[in-house]
């Protein structure tokens, strides 16, 4: 087992994430509620890491915060040693819900993300339709959203998100919506996906098998305050079966271990 | 749909109509001021082949047109600016909250004083009653889009203009549209009140002109066709939120 080599390419250069002492406070009546305390992480160019924890823990602000939405925070988060700033491009994002605008077409949504590049329409025109084939939605280009299954919308917004060749994907339980066999066809895709496009990608997800499945590494968080728990490292080449013997004793420890004896 | 039900909404005007000829005809009130329907008929042929009707309708319809694009483009305007700007919002706010609580007619006598009983006049007060429901409408539509919507054009770094242009008003469109339904029922109704103060062409001047020559069978005539004139301007808007709003419907 341990001889297959690390899953992460070495040709990645970019999409080196950093956060230095994270913490982060809500005010709740006044006072202020520490969401996020003393995070520390180094995630490598092209890693794919899972953040698991259960629903309250902050996994989702750390991402808010990552995505540069929330700029109030105490600490550091360094993409390519330096420091964020607000959004950005090299920056995607995929929510639970898929967001997309109920007014545009599949294709005018995804475009809408190319708004600010410096690319000519021809150009911008490709890689909308390269991106909409990438995630099985092609013929589907002209349809509103809510002609679209939920499965169907949440590959949109994959494909909103990588349009701009993001260095980090960030996803915010972005199958928690779906019905559990989407889940599950739709975990393979971003994995076929991923191996495909290499970015970094920090997946936030109350789903032990998710986290497990799709992750180069799988990091424990702490509720009250949200903090770095345990962190599981999986030396497993991608693509992966989801029935490998490694994965599964790792889900009975970490379901023993969140969920209790 | 059996042909029978499509022409369901005949009943109530032909009932109307079958009262008012039974009410004339029991000879209740005189019959110059309570004029039979089919005399008025006869006037409203008669006001159509001389061309009078037509002249009064384009001058109303013109000045309606004018006031209302103009009053309606300016209240989208403000309105989308106080509800993306809080400089805006807090300069602005407290005066326009008070002065849409003004009655267009309120301005009446004090626009006639300043601009005369001319085009002016009316086409500015056309302009205000437009203004203040599409601006009003135009605020809370764009303010009750989702943050979510907001946090996705922040992700792209989407600039103003385009969040104005692609996110913003598409998003309040189904508000927007009702606020300018609103806006043109109560411009027209304010616009033939005011003819009928001060004008020497319209639909309004034509049925005070008719009230002044105890003519009310030409009275009737306009405001039958105000009537109409109003339903078919609201029927048509009616059509046009429907098909702008129809992501949302569909959506539910």
């Amino acid at each position: 087992m341990n001889a297959i080599a690390p899953s992460f390419p070495a040709h990645v250069q970019t999409g080196a994430l950093s956060i230095r002492n994270l913490s982060k406070t809500y005010p709740l009546k006044g006072r202020p509620v520490p969401v996020l305390q003393g995070i520390d992480l180094d995630i490598r160019p092209g890693e794919f890491v899972s953040i698991l924890g259960a629903s309250g823990c902050g996994k989702s602000t750390l991402l808010r915060l990552i995505v540069g939405l929330d700029p109030d925070y105490q600490g550091q988060i360094l993409l390519d040693g330096q420091p964020l700033n607000g959004p950005g491009l090299e920056r995607g994002i995929v929510f639970q819900d898929h967001r997309l605008f109920p007014w545009m077409t599949l294709q005018q949504n995804i475009a809408l993300a190319l708004k600010n590049h410096d690319l000519g329409t021809a150009q911008k025109q490709r890689l909308v339709d390269e991106h909409i084939a990438l995630v099985g939605l092609r013929g589907y280009e002209q349809a509103y959203p809510h002609q679209l299954s939920g499965g169907m919308a949440q590959r949109g917004a994959i494909a909103r998100a990588l349009v701009n060749k993001p260095k980090v994907l960030l996803l915010d339980e972005p199958f928690g919506a779906l019905d559990a066999l989407t889940r599950v066809r739709l975990q393979q895709e971003l994995q076929r996906i991923w191996v495909q496009e290499r970015c970094t990608v920090i997946m936030v997800t109350h789903d032990i098998e998710e986290a497990l499945y799709l992750g180069d590494r799988v990091i424990v968080m702490e509720a009250n305050p949200g903090r770095i728990g345990e962190q599981v490292q999986l030396e497993l080449a991608h693509p992966r079966q989801r029935d490998t013997a490694l994965l599964f004793q790792h889900k009975q420890r970490l379901l023993a271990q969140l969920v209790g004896h | 749909m059996s042909p029978f039900k499509a022409l369901t909404w005949l009943v109530s005007p032909l009932a109307l109509l079958a009262l008012w000829a039974a009410v004339a005809d029991a000879a209740l009130f005189p019959a110059n001021l309570l004029v039979p329907p089919l005399e008025v008929w006869r006037s409203f042929a008669d006001l159509l082949a001389t061309g009078e009707l037509q002249e009064h309708l384009a001058g109303s319809l013109s000045r309606l047109s004018l006031g209302f694009a103009a009053g309606a483009l300016a209240g989208l305007a403000f309105g989308t600016a106080m509800a993306l700007s809080d400089t805006v919002e807090a300069y602005c706010a407290p005066l326009f909250h008070t002065l849409r609580q003004i009655p267009s007619i309120a301005l009446i006598p004090m626009l006639v004083l300043l601009l005369g009983i001319d085009e002016t006049f009316k086409v500015v007060i056309v302009a205000k009653t437009a203004f203040f429901p599409v601006a009003l409408a135009t605020v809370e539509g764009i303010r009750a889009i989702p943050r979510s919507h907001f946090e996705v054009a922040a992700v792209y770094r989407l600039r103003w203009p385009t969040l104005v242009a692609r996110i913003a008003l598409p998003a309040a469109v189904p508000a927007i549209v009702t606020g300018v339904r609103v806006a043109l029922t109560r411009a027209w109704v304010v616009l033939v009140a005011c003819e009928l103060l001060a004008a020497d062409s319209g639909l309004g001047q034509m049925i005070e002109m008719g009230r002044q020559m105890l003519r009310i069978d030409v009275v009737m005539v306009g405001v039958a066709i105000t009537g109409v004139i109003g339903f078919a301007l609201d029927f048509s808007l009616r059509r046009v939120e429907r098909r702008l709003s129809g992501w949302q419907v569909a959506g539910r």
